[in-house]
């Protein structure tokens, strides 16, 4: 699909995404409703000319609805992400550069304890524990994601630890801070931000998926996750409800893939081969 | 026409018959992609290779010479183009190799490994030409046993029934001077080391009896003891199977001690060509005579040097010891005195510990036992500040410099690194000082703003040298600092460090495989073996004087290589 | 050998009282008073009955061991987690632990089949890629993956529900846990989990074809066939580690999965459960879990100890860094 010369995937990933981008944080502008306004006389519309993306049971315009709810799910996501990557670059670090201590294998422990509550399961349990919503959502992906970034960071400080230019850091007298800093991280940084990519995604569709089952964001908000679950009870009579919000998290999930495939593509190591 | 050269002019026709040509190549063209631009790398090559001869091909490092060997095996990657060419194998096979050149071009990019889709390589490889790799460790598959190896490519080829695979891979083993034949089938890659890897694959590909043997560097990844023995029983297997062999290397040694013709290539083209002793004596070509001249410069033993005086040592290293996980025992009781201004050698196989040793005097790794005094003060054990102000007193320089330096910054930055680091000067005085180190090792001009990436190799090695001396250490360890390069730039660099030597006064612990490059530079050569010194001798009488086997069995297999190249 | 299992299973059982104390710490952090959740709020009950109401509730602090330390109630619990008492439902007032274990074949059933065709599909359509690596099928089935990874998983199960039951009415609805029902709920878990699967077999077998050892093989004249044979040996055990630990996964999320398709597992067991606030359920839930995931990551831990780990060691290294 895609190689250094021809980054298609890249390109068209970062299009989509510019396009959603400009969509979602335009909504106040574009969006043709207000996505709150309950309108009883036109309950659960088909696609039409007035509603392209129909109408909920209240009545309110879903396209309308999609747009907004997109900058809390995109900002929501993108935040917490960005929270557990610093968490996982700076435990990844610490656990690397000081590997074999006593605090490299406290934290690997801690990273096994994690690794052994699948996230459905924490996000249910504390769900069921403190109650619905997104922020308790978040807190429960903050809590877990970050061990995927710890671990490949951890194993990219250990390779480069065998590398002659750790060594000469060292020969040369560069302080710790200054080999985490101008060794290390340098190194460490494009693997991580290629698996953020591709872990925002699935952060995105595991928020999804939870709101679905009724354990995120709570009606009436626009969200694209509440407004799934509010969906979810007309699937049978107005299937559309659905699509408006799908649509967009396909295409949103879609265009990080398509960046994340294009970046890991640029950046392989190692020359494609054939047989 | 060549035969008429070496035997006369009477001998012709009879020798006509019996040198037959195995493996012809004509007008071949190879490029590479690199971006948008292609880099032609061999240009209209023509080359033959006789029956029963070894003819190496000696290059440099990008003249070519792999390239050759995978084109005409089709392992080309696919990043390679063919531009044209013909290859005749034995008398009958004749392959045209731009027969697919021109269908992967239409679209733009390659298609497939080594073009020319239509050939059938199968048929070629194995049974017509036969490969031997540098790696050959990496050449076996890691989770198959030897025996496995054999059994597959006998079996493939129909050259044996099942029941005849392990009387013939047994023979063959025993051949190449495995007395245990049984025990080596059964054992993974792994479990062998480098050299007897390498003496396998030999076997499998013997075990096919192919018509040409290409050896690609077949020894460069071996010490110098292992480097013989394979070398000693490729030459006895070929002469015994009257094999057409083509060796393709680096090291004029190696071309001198196994070759009955050489080719000399540089750049893709053929500088010259002719009988191994009639080229190394007389050489004809412009190149050739100055890749001899950077051999034997340094490969000249050398003039009698004394260090300046004795007195203190400046760096002694009393019953070191050191194992990694617990177990391997890697140090073995190492005792060793540096004086000032001395350069001392450690010459020793790999494995035997002596990049362990310098990690361990450089602060890089903690010795279990033992001490290192420098000026009299134990270091081996110091941490955090004290351990860093030890940079100033002794740097290194690695084996692989480009990997040593920074990719991302200039030759100018680089050096002022370890000034940053130590806190000196202000940011004027640290330009000034790494202008003049670096112009000391001849980085001047635009070079200064370059970066590793823009640079050759030997040009970073200098980079490096220059950075390790900004601080103005007394010792500079160099960890086989010269094993990587060319023969040429090698010849520059060792002559740079002497007059570095001479001009700053300062001390060297140089560590290397090659017993060429320690008698011609240090003044005394210490031996490792098994992680410890079997003995410390003057460089120029550890000919005469040696007692020790070891050091007598290196020096032997060093000096056979090169009879007859002074 | 035996040094290095009982190291491994040290190690899990310390993950699992780890595991333990964090769940015991979450439930005690959880706001709200347990006693208040199964008596209702004093303010609901009559003012006369205050006094009543305050003897019942100390009564039942009590019998919960709610008034003893924190260390106390752990150890308590743990006894009783010992002989496999998970407590017993504030709602239905039955055993947890037989609860669970009533609906974990119904998982088990899902999870193994959703397993097998992801497996299928990975490894097949992963070698069939890096084979045409570049090429036209290469790139379609690339596309599709991406397409498939950024499908929101009950869409797929929406889609496929449509399809097969409405539209073509080749799937029967009901609740029932059935051989016959198993099939579509199965297929849906494998396609989600198919692509990251082919990705990296793909990309382990491109590694492998990079390596001396494949140039080697071809220059014995061996064919492609069996020149790819050499690579798969090479390329396949970390993704067969993946299909493993892939596993937790499908066990975890098959709760989408279930609740769309009414499949009676303990995923949807769990989500009723939630929405009931039932907590010893959530409790006993988590935590069968988690032992399920420590029990997996145990054993594709000695079955990769178990084949001769120094034939891999070097590769170790390089598989964990693969994205």
């Amino acid at each position: 699909m895609s190689n250094a010369n021809h980054p298609i995937s890249l390109i068209s990933g970062i299009v989509v995404l510019s396009l959603l981008a400009i969509l979602i944080l335009g909504a106040p502008f574009l969006a043709p409703y207000d996505p709150v306004k309950q309108n009883v006389t036109e309950r659960l519309e088909k696609p039409s000319m007035e509603h392209p993306l129909g109408t909920d049971r209240f009545g309110r315009d879903v396209l309308s609805r999609t747009l907004h709810g997109g900058q809390t799910t995109l900002i929501s996501s993108v935040v917490a992400l960005c929270a557990a990557l610093i968490i996982g670059l700076l435990v990844g670090l610490t656990a690397g550069m000081f590997h074999g201590s006593i605090i490299d294998i406290i934290l690997m422990r801690l990273i096994d304890v994690l690794l052994s509550f699948p996230f459905m399961v924490l996000a249910m349990v504390i769900a069921a524990l403190f109650g619905t919503s997104l922020i308790h959502l978040l807190l429960a992906v903050v809590a877990v994601w970050w061990v995927s970034f710890a671990r490949l960071t951890r194993s990219v400080v250990l390779h480069a630890k065998n590398e002659t230019s750790f060594a000469a850091a060292r020969v040369l007298g560069a302080t710790n801070g200054a080999i985490i800093f101008k060794e290390l991280l340098p190194k460490a940084i494009s693997p991580v931000l290629i698996l953020a990519t591709f872990e925002l995604g699935s952060l995105i569709l595991s928020i999804v998926a939870l709101s679905f089952l009724g354990l995120g964001s709570q009606p009436p908000a626009p969200e694209w996750g509440s407004m799934l679950a509010d969906g979810r009870d007309h699937f049978m009579q107005a299937p559309h409800i659905l699509i408006g919000p799908a649509l967009f998290i396909f295409l949103t999930v879609l265009a990080f893939n398509l960046i994340g495939e294009g970046l890991r593509d640029r950046l392989d190591p190692y020359e494609k081969s054939e047989l | 026409m060549f035969a008429a050269r070496y035997f006369g002019e009477d001998t012709f026709i009879m020798v006509k018959k019996e040198l037959e040509t195995m493996l012809q190549i004509t007008n071949l063209q190879v490029a590479y992609r690199q971006g948008r631009q292609s880099v032609r790398v061999l240009d209209n090559l023509s080359l033959e290779l006789r029956q029963g001869e070894i003819l190496a091909l000696l290059g440099e490092s990008g003249s070519g010479k792999s390239t050759i060997a995978k084109a005409v095996t089709g392992l080309l990657p696919p990043s390679a183009h063919i531009g044209g060419g013909t290859l005749h194998i034995g008398s009958t096979l004749r392959v045209d190799m731009d027969m697919a050149a021109g269908k992967g071009r239409g679209k733009g990019r390659g298609k497939g490994r080594g073009k020319g889709k239509g050939i059938q390589w199968e048929g070629i490889r194995g049974r017509g030409i036969a490969m031997l790799f540098q790696d050959a460790q990496q050449a076996l598959n890691p989770v198959m046993k030897i025996g496995a190896h054999f059994r597959e490519s006998l079996l493939y080829h129909r050259l044996a029934s099942p029941d005849e695979v392990k009387p013939i891979s047994i023979r063959l083993l025993s051949q190449l001077g495995f007395l245990d034949g049984e025990r080596i089938l059964e054992c993974y890659p792994f479990q062998l080391s480098g050299g007897m890897c390498q003496r396998v694959c030999l076997a499998l590909a013997l075990c096919l009896k192919p018509a040409v043997l290409i050896a690609d560097e077949p020894t460069s990844a071996l010490d110098t003891v292992s480097q013989k023995e394979v070398l000693d029983l490729l030459k006895i297997t070929q002469k015994e199977l009257g094999l057409a062999v083509l060796l393709i290397t680096h090291d004029i040694a190696v071309a001198n001690a196994v070759s009955d013709r050489v080719i000399v290539l540089n750049k893709g083209v053929i500088e010259e060509e002719g009988d191994t002793r009639a080229v190394f004596s007389k050489p004809r070509a412009a190149y050739t005579r100055q890749l001899l001249s950077s051999r034997s410069q340094i490969a000249k033993p050398s003039r009698e040097r004394e260090s300046s005086h004795a007195g203190e040592p400046l760096l002694e290293i009393i019953g070191l010891e050191k194992t990694f996980d617990g177990k391997k025992r890697v140090l073995h009781d190492v005792n060793l005195a540096l004086n000032r201004k001395e350069i001392l050698g450690i010459l020793g196989g790999s494995g035997c510990g002596k990049s362990t040793l310098a990690r361990c005097i450089t602060g890089l790794e903690y010795p279990e036992r033992g001490h290192v005094m420098y000026r009299g003060a134990d270091i081996s054990r110091l941490r955090g500040k004290g351990k860093r102000g030890l940079c100033k007193h002794i740097q290194m320089v690695f084996q692989d410099a480009r990997a040593s330096l920074n990719p991302g910054r200039t030759a100018m930055q680089l050096v002022q690194e370890p000034l940053q680091y130590m806190h000196i000067g202000n940011k004027g005085e640290r330009e000034t000082l790494a202008r003049f180190y670096l112009h000391e090792v001849g980085i001047t001009g635009d070079l200064l703003s370059r970066r590793p990436p823009q640079l050759s190799t030997g040009q970073c090695q200098r980079i490096a040298i220059a950075r390790a001396l900004v601080l103005r250490p007394e010792v500079l360890i160099c960890d086989e600092a010269v094993s990587a390069l060319d023969m040429s730039v090698q010849a520059q660099i060792l002559a740079l460090l002497q007059r570095l030597h001479k001009q700053f006064g300062f001390s060297i612990l140089m560590i290397s495989h090659d017993i060429r490059v320690l008698r011609s530079f240090c003044h005394h050569i210490a031996v490792m073996n098994h992680g410890s010194f079997s003995e410390v001798k003057r460089a120029s009488a550890l000919l005469h004087e040696s007692k020790q086997s070891y050091t007598q069995l290196l020096l032997r297999c060093a000096g056979d290589m090169e009879e007859g190249l002074y | 050998m035996y040094r290095m299992l009982l190291r491994k299973l040290l190690e899990a059982f310390i993950t699992l009282f780890c595991a333990t104390l964090i769940i015991f710490t979450l439930i005690r952090l959880a706001p709200g008073d347990p006693v208040q959740l199964l008596l209702g709020h004093p303010g609901e009950a009559a003012l006369s009955d205050k006094q009543a109401y305050d003897d019942r509730a100390a009564g039942l602090r009590a019998k919960l061991g709610l008034d003893q330390s924190m260390i106390k109630q752990y150890t308590a619990w743990i006894h009783k987690l010992v002989q496999l008492d998970l407590g017993t439902s504030i709602h239905t007032g039955r055993a947890v632990g037989a609860e669970i274990a009533a609906r974990l074949p119904a998982t088990a059933m899902l999870s193994a089949a959703a397993l097998l065709i992801q497996a299928v599909l990975g490894l097949f359509f992963g070698t069939v890629s890096a084979l045409k690596a570049g090429k036209p099928g290469d790139n379609a089935i690339r596309l599709v993956c991406v397409a498939l990874a950024s499908t929101p998983a009950f869409v797929i199960g929406l889609v496929l529900l449509s399809v097969f039951a409405v539209t073509l009415g080749a799937y029967e609805i009901s609740s029932e846990a059935g051989l016959s029902r198993l099939w579509l709920p199965a297929l849906t878990l494998g396609l989600i989990g198919a692509p990251q699967l082919i990705r990296m077999a793909r990309a382990n077998m491109l590694a492998e074809f990079g390596r001396i050892y494949v140039l080697s093989a071809l220059s014995r004249g061996l064919g492609r066939g069996r020149v790819v044979k050499h690579a798969l040996r090479n390329a396949l055990l970390p993704v067969i580690t993946m299909i493993a630990l892939s596993l937790t996964s499908l066990i975890s999320g098959a709760v989408v999965i279930e609740s769309i398709f009414s499949w009676p597992g303990i995923g949807k067991y769990a989500l009723d459960s939630i929405l009931l606030k039932d907590y010893p359920v959530i409790q006993g839930y988590a935590l069968v879990m988690v032992s399920l995931v420590i029990l997996i990551h145990l054993c594709v831990d000695v079955v990769y100890a178990l084949i001769d780990p120094r034939i891999h060691r070097n590769r170790e290294a390089g598989a964990e860094e693969h994205v």
